[in-house]
């Protein structure tokens, strides 16, 4: 089986939306800090409703946000 | 640090050192050292105590949010621990007595409501640990 990593842009998107503070885009979506913290870091796979709502708050498509990328295959799909 | 975490590290202590202070009882009784009685009380005492310190002292946090679907994964994720934990304490239970004492001896029934005791730590003990383990280490860190 591959190995398969969600990679994310959050932090650079928050930066763009005016530093916004992991805190506030918790308090936005509806999650806790500590969840954003581990979305950012690539540890917790948001589920589809929750990659939704972070990718509505940032208004852009969710593929801005999220992209998931084959390592097995040598090749990143985008 | 949220509240499962506090109490879930609360209780992995306590019941560490319950169960050390536990063999330290088992060891002083075999070779007849010491009053092994008061080591058991202390080790029941301490591993005890991690639930009244859990109770009275980690109130629900104040955050608006407070629980997500991250956090229900990882409970589930604990209880499925907890239960297999609990599992494989009974089947530990129902054959080393046969393999300690042998096929011929017998125990006491006092035994068994011990056990069930014994079981309900295990799954608080391995549902605990589960929790830190998933939560991971310095999820606090990022601004």
């Amino acid at each position: 089986m591959a190995n398969s990593e969600l990679k994310n842009q959050i932090r650079r998107l928050r930066f763009d939306n005016g530093e916004m503070t992991q805190q506030q885009l918790a308090d936005k979506v509806g999650v806790t800090r500590q969840t954003i913290i581990a979305i950012e870091a690539g540890k917790y796979a948001p589920s589809l409703p929750l990659a939704f709502r972070i990718a509505r708050t940032f208004s852009v498509p969710i593929e801005t946000v999220f992209h998931y990328e084959d390592t097995d295959a040598g090749a990143s799909r985008q | 640090m949220n509240r499962a975490q506090k109490i879930s590290l609360t209780l992995v202590i306590t019941f560490s050192l319950g169960l050390l202070l536990g063999i330290a009882a088992i060891v002083m009784r075999r070779f007849d050292v010491g009053v092994w009685k008061v080591a058991v009380a202390f080790a029941v005492a301490i591993a005890g105590s991690g639930g009244i310190i859990s109770l009275f002292f980690f109130r629900k946090d104040k955050d608006a949010i407070t629980h997500d679907e991250r956090d229900k994964l990882i409970e589930k994720n604990a209880h499925l621990a907890g239960f297999g934990a609990v599992y494989l304490y009974v089947i530990l239970m129902s054959f080393l007595p046969i393999g300690i004492l042998g096929e011929e001896a017998s125990i006491p029934v006092t035994w068994c409501p011990g056990l069930l005791i014994g079981a309900g730590f295990c799954q608080a003990f391995a549902q605990s640990l589960a929790i830190l383990i998933q939560y991971g280490r310095g999820g606090e860190r990022g601004k």
